[in-house]
């Protein structure tokens, strides 16, 4: 089957390589690719059609049309006409049930072919109802392509690289190499990206070529990401030339889509790069001048040509391919056969805009020339060659009309979707070229309308009698040609934030958690009431350093503050601090924390761990607005902070400072900052009590967390977890924002109307509190005990006369109080302290209390002791 | 079983415009289309007319992600869409058109603490409501979707589930299509490629629609035209709480059946499903800026498809085949704003973000009782335009924002 040596082959003839084919050995020269040595050996048939399982066989060698669609190495959907061949290599059909000669499926063609117009399923299957689920079934295993290999685990090697380029050329054909070296005449930064094999390790001077990579599309501020096999580049360049050339059409005709129809141009890549004959016998119908070479090609190659017809001039009316066992066997011309085991037919070349759509440029109809051409292109954006249109013109590509009996005239070889689907399409009113492509599919297959749209828009206008330009094309949309997910998703890193203490943790075997972007410890042990019960009677410490932390400094950083929060801070002395809630414009709460004053212009406000990004952001944004003299700094991830907690932590706390004194009742107040060298670590000192014990808050630089940490541990304190935290400010019911409130929770019904300070000029929210003040109550947020000894879920329901009336947020079992506690969301008729109501657990309802204040140390004696 | 051979016209050729309709419906989508057809099916209100301003289903209806369910956080949105999910079961026969409703159950993944709290919330909201929802571990997970990578390998382990049995996945297109024929049938005019460009008002009427074919005098004005609602709106001097933003989505290239379950992920922004062609169907979180502007990013695919392949690694090496954007009107609660307005005969449908599609059959059957009778009926009444104004809002983020 091979030919003598050809000037331009691809192939290197002294190197063969073997490869498995459906269970046998085959094999090909150093060059080939999969398709073009399963040619070179006899395979004909590639695949199994979509829908009727037709038998397909090479058709554009391009990598463009489905028809060559094989899972090779377990991978599904490998177009085998551009895929390398490669030693060891297993390649198999899909979408077959036997043999690729051989589907049980092709009964489908068979008697299908004339039950299954296009729309069938929506018109069948729809009763009995309980039927459709076996139905479906059915329809989804006859559905899909090539398989995923379940066991195959991923984690091939996928990089990205940003480049930057002057000028980016896509496409290395004539225009885009002369393109590409005349650029590279005004300097260096010349990138040629070109999809075919052809230019593989090229050199253009001055030129870096990318060969075989492809453009895949041009999205925002002109970024072309550019798929290398194993390596996505993501190109920007200054300007951007678009040489992609045109693509053939197929022609439409009753058995255009038979083993042995080709378009002229896959014809020409089998001889001139693989060095194939392609059959012994063709007929040529040509609507160029290239395809008129083909001809010529050939018979070089020894292939007697019967008969080529011009398309532009001859009067040809009637085409149709006839076949045997889904091989061509003769061409009928104008009712006339012509014996032959090949037709090489298209209808000219269109050029392939859609990069340049994509960029923006507007596509217009060309009446006299049949296509559809760029118009207008976006700045920065230049076309050349064939993608203009230059050299293009296709004849009318509907060659079937009138045909009522012959076999299929596809249009859309991907959805197998035929020209009598469409004309039903129409005739049923789905009249517009974007109704049409939903209801029978063309171009949604893998070609994305490369081989049909030009078709399918011309037999649209022709049969609803309005012009190309008014029906117009759909939607050219990215990708170019289909990508890999993991090119896309690139090397795998999948950022997480541990603190510079996080491996003390894992050291001492704590269960490790997601909590927004950090990674902390859930709890040490198995027994997270162990970690409470050390904290309530002794000392616990527990890492806080995903707390988010901000400078805010300025002459006027108090004024900033006090227009953020609805809290005030002007009264506030220096080394003294204060909760506060931020509230959004629409007064609903945002994010809680401390804000400790520093110095007369200085203040050191926490956020919630996951808050911290936000809440900077907020700040930076506000004072943008307002432009106040203040300087807000992020200091989250430079400084580690740790909570000691427990009635032995003053006692702690003093064997680790130079002066106990400084850490005495008097000298050291409950809500007191204070700057403290402990265990030599310059620290900033919170006297705060989340936990409800004694408790200090220590912010020191971060590359000192795990000798502190290290040195509290040595005093005797018990490292303690989120888990227990929780439990531990439950029990003086203390919220956590996000999780008791939600997106629309507001300070008043969260049982904080103490908190907004409304005498202020303004704040961010005033209008909203002062509106939810003013209106009536909808729920409010309070404590409550169980009446038994179960704990409902977080999200539990509050029936009310069998309806949800409120919810649980927050609920665990608490020894200290000896019941199970929680916050709910209740209306406010039923709020009173000792309130009666029932949640709904499993699938009953159990009693629960309201209680006001908290839970535990309700004098709060314990924190501030 | 004879339409299936007999080539018979879905919908009439649109004629011209009428001078006066009792309803003008602005928006050919899957809500106006339902709208009408209830309209016509239930209140006899045949003299309806649909002004759509390019092919109907060319908004949300034909760019969403077509999953269909009824898990929401708040007893209002759950109640609301349990009876959507309700009508969608029932709309294949009520429609003589397979719709493709393949309910082979949704399951909303956690990856954190909080994430299995907020599924235990929905879920509790659920069984109250008599709606189908539990939360399930790891083992259950692996029985229901074997395919998910549920070992400590990913940077999100899988630590649990809102599992929603009858969620699942439906044609989009054919919802559109259906309501569509069966609301022609019944008399109702569509006209494609009619885009309105003002609405006459007097007073707190809408008197008229004036169209780029022409004036249609109108007794009562539907909106359903998402993205587009401020803009609709606007013509009518009306300001609405909604900020439209786009959403992207792809599809890959069709494999055999892989994936029946939809899976949905809130920490990784991600849902995927499988449809009966075979694609995979992949969306992301609403983008977080506005525009009308419908081109998509890089940025989208490179995030989905790495946090696709956390989920599902064995798919490296299936194709994406086509992305595409739509627009989402968001209102601040996450919640729609659906019914009457301060114009005493102009009723809206909006707000809808990323949950309109699996509202359309309920939106149409309160709308259309709406107009039919003037009084709104109970089940959509906390989502009046009203709740901006009195501040009582519902809210949904947590179950809306990625959650499909």
């Amino acid at each position: 089957m091979r030919l003598g040596p050809q000037p331009r082959e691809l192939i290197d003839r002294s190197q063969r390589v073997l490869f498995t084919f459906d269970g046998r050995a085959a094999g090909g020269y150093t060059g080939d690719t999969i398709g073009s040595a399963l040619y070179a050996s006899g395979q004909r048939v590639f695949s199994r059609s979509f829908k009727y399982h037709r038998p397909r066989g090479l058709l554009c060698c391009s990598g463009h049309c489905p028809n060559c669609l094989m899972t090779v190495d377990s991978v599904p959907n490998v177009r085998v006409c551009v895929e390398p061949i490669r030693a060891g290599a297993v390649v198999e059909p899909q979408n077959v049930w036997g043999s690729l000669d051989r589907d049980a499926l092709a009964v489908t063609d068979k008697i299908g072919g004339p039950f299954t117009p296009v729309g069938f399923y929506y018109r069948t299957m729809i009763r009995p109802r309980f039927m459709w689920p076996l139905y479906e079934k059915v329809l989804r295993n006859l559905a899909g392509l090539g398989k995923v290999d379940e066991r195959h685990h991923g984690h091939s090697r996928y990089d990205v690289e940003h480049r930057r380029a002057r000028v980016l050329v896509v496409g290395g054909g004539q225009s885009g190499r002369a393109a590409a070296l005349a650029a590279a005449t005004r300097g260096p930064g010349v990138v040629l990206v070109d999809e075919g094999m052809r230019l593989r390790g090229a050199e253009l001077e001055g030129v870096e070529v990318l060969a075989p990579a492809r453009a895949l599309g041009i999205w925002e501020g002109g970024l072309v990401p550019v798929d290398a096999g194993g390596v996505l580049y993501r190109f920007r360049a200054e300007r951007i030339v678009v040489a992609t050339g045109a693509l053939e059409q197929p022609l439409v005709f009753p058995g255009n889509d038979l083993v042995g129809v080709m378009l002229p141009d896959g014809v020409r890549r089998l001889i001139r790069d693989f060095a194939i004959r392609p059959a012994s016998r063709a007929v040529v119908l040509a609507s160029d001048d290239d395809a008129l070479e083909v001809a010529d090609e050939l018979r070089e190659a020894g292939v007697a040509v019967p008969r080529v017809v011009d398309l532009r001039t001859a009067p040809l009316g009637r085409i149709e391919a006839k076949g045997r066992r889904g091989r061509v066997s003769a061409a009928v011309l104008d009712g006339r056969a012509v014996e032959c085991d090949l037709v090489v037919a298209s209808a000219g070349r269109q050029p392939s805009y859609s990069l340049l759509a994509q960029a923006g440029a507007r596509v217009e109809y060309e009446p006299s020339r049949g296509i559809f051409v760029p118009a207008e292109l976006p700045a920065g954006f230049e076309a050349l060659g064939a993608v203009t249109g230059e050299g293009c013109a296709t004849v009318h590509p509907l060659r079937s009309s009138g045909a009522r009996n012959g076999d299929k005239s596809f249009v859309c070889v991907c959805e197998d979707v035929t020209t009598k689907d469409v004309d039903r399409a129409i005739a049923e009113g789905f009249d517009s070229i974007e109704l049409s492509k939903r209801y029978t599919t063309v171009t949604m297959g893998p070609c994305q309308g490369k081989l049909c749209q030009l078709a399918s828009i011309r037999l649209y206008a022709r049969t609803t009698g309005v012009s190309e330009a008014t029906v117009g094309t759909t939607t050219a949309r990215p990708p170019w040609a289909p990508v890999e997910l993991g090119l896309l998703a690139g090397p795998h890193h999948e950022p997480a934030r541990r603190s510079s203490i996080h491996f003390r943790h894992e050291e001492a075997g704590a269960t490790i958690q997601w909590a927004g972007p950090w990674k902390r410890p859930y709890a040490y042990g198995e027994h997270p009431e162990d970690e409470v019960r050390a904290v309530h009677e002794s000392l616990g410490v527990i890492d806080v350093s995903t707390l988010g932390k901000i400078l805010v400094e300025g002459p006027q950083a108090v004024e900033l503050l006090e227009r953020l929060y609805p809290n005030r801070f002007g009264d506030m002395k220096p080394g003294r601090i204060r909760y506060g809630v931020i509230t959004s414009d629409g007064g609903r709460i945002m994010d809680d924390g401390t804000i400790a004053r520093l110095a007369d212009d200085l203040f050191y406000v926490t956020t919630t761990s996951t808050g911290a990004d936000a809440v900077t952001a907020w700040f930076e944004w506000w004072n943008a607005v307002w432009g106040y003299d203040a300087e807000i700094v992020n200091v989250t991830g430079a400084l580690a902070a740790v909570n000691l907690a427990g009635p032995r932590a003053r006692e702690a706390l003093s064997r680790l400072v130079d002066d106990p004194d400084d850490v005495a009742g008097d000298a050291f107040r409950y809500l007191d900052a204070k700057e403290l060298d402990v265990a030599g670590v310059p620290c900033l000192a919170l006297r705060i009590g989340f936990v409800g014990e004694l408790g200090y808050e220590l912010h020191f630089a971060s590359p000192a967390g795990e000798h502190l940490w290290d040195r509290l541990v040595a005093e005797g304190a018990w490292p303690f977890g989120l888990e227990p935290q929780r439990v531990l400010r439950l029990e003086k019911a203390h919220i956590i924002v996000g999780q008791d409130t939600d997106s629309e929770s507001n300070l008043l019904s969260a049982g904080m109307s103490w908190l907004p300070k409304l005498e202020k000029d303004d704040f961010v929210g005033k209008l909203a509190v002062e509106h939810v003040a003013r209106r009536e109550e909808v729920e409010r947020l309070v404590g409550f005990t169980m009446e038994e000894d179960v704990v409902p879920a977080e999200g539990a329901q509050v029936v009310i006369e069998g309806r949800p009336g409120g919810r649980v947020t927050s609920a665990r079992r608490s020894e200290a109080v000896g019941a199970v506690i929680g916050l709910a969301w209740l209306p406010p008729e039923r709020c009173e302290d000792g309130t009666r109501f029932e949640i709904r657990v499993d699938r009953r309802t159990v009693g629960a209390r309201v209680r006001h204040g908290a839970f535990y140390d309700a004098s709060g004696a314990r924190m501030r002791a | 079983m004879k339409d299936i051979f007999r080539v018979r016209r879905m919908w009439r050729q649109p004629g011209e415009l009428k001078r006066r309709y009792d309803v003008v419906i602005v928006g050919g989508g899957s809500h106006g289309l339902a709208t009408a057809y209830y309209l016509a099916k239930r209140h006899g209100i045949t003299d309806v007319c649909i002004l759509e301003k390019s092919y109907i289903g060319s908004g949300a209806s034909g760019r969403n992600t077509t999953i269909i369910r009824a898990n929401y956080r708040t007893p209002e949105g759950a109640a609301f869409y349990r009876e959507s999910v309700a009508l969608y079961e029932r709309l294949s026969a009520e429609l003589d058109f397979n719709l493709m409703f393949s309910q082979h159950g949704h399951l909303t993944l956690a990856h954190s603490d909080r994430g299995m709290v907020v599924s235990q919330e929905r879920a509790e909201v659920n069984k109250l409501l008599g709606i189908k929802s539990e939360v399930i571990g790891p083992a259950r997970i692996r029985e229901l979707c074997p395919q998910l990578d549920l070992s400590d390998r990913p940077a999100y382990p899988i630590m649990g589930a809102l599992y929603h049995p009858p969620g699942g996945i439906i044609r989009h297109d054919a919802v559109v299509w259906g309501f569509a024929r069966a609301a022609d049938r019944l008399g109702v005019e569509i006209h494609p490629y009619t885009e309105v460009t003002g609405l006459e008002r007097d007073g707190d009427r809408i008197t008229a629609v004036e169209t780029t074919r022409g004036r249609v005098e109108a007794g009562q004005v539907v909106s359903a035209t998402a993205g587009w609602s401020s803009l609709v709106a606007g013509l009518a001097g009306m300001r609405l709480p909604i900020t439209t933003h786009i959403l992207q989505a792809f599809v890959t290239e069709p494999v055999k059946p892989f994936l029946d379950v939809v899976i949905v992920s809130g920490q990784l922004h991600v849902y995927v499903s499988q449809t009966d062609r075979g694609e995979f169907l992949i969306g992301a979180e609403i983008e977080p800026y506005t525009t009308y502007k419908g081109t998509g990013t890089l940025s989208f695919l490179e995030y989905s498809a790495r946090h696709v392949l956390e989920l599902f690694p064995q798919l490296e090496r299936v194709k994406v085949l086509r992305t595409w954007t739509g627009l989402c009107d968001l209102s601040p609660d996450y919640s729609p704003i659906l019914g009457k307005t301060e114009i005493d005969n102009f009723h809206l449908s909006a707000g809808w973000g990323t949950y309109g599609f699996k509202a359309a059959p309920i939106v149409g059957v309160t709308l259309a009782e709406l107009v039919a009778t003037g009084k709104t009926p109970e089940l959509i009444a906390p989502f009046a335009l009203e709740r901006f104004h009195t501040d009582t809002l519902v809210s949904e983020l947590a179950a809306a924002a990625v959650s499909h």
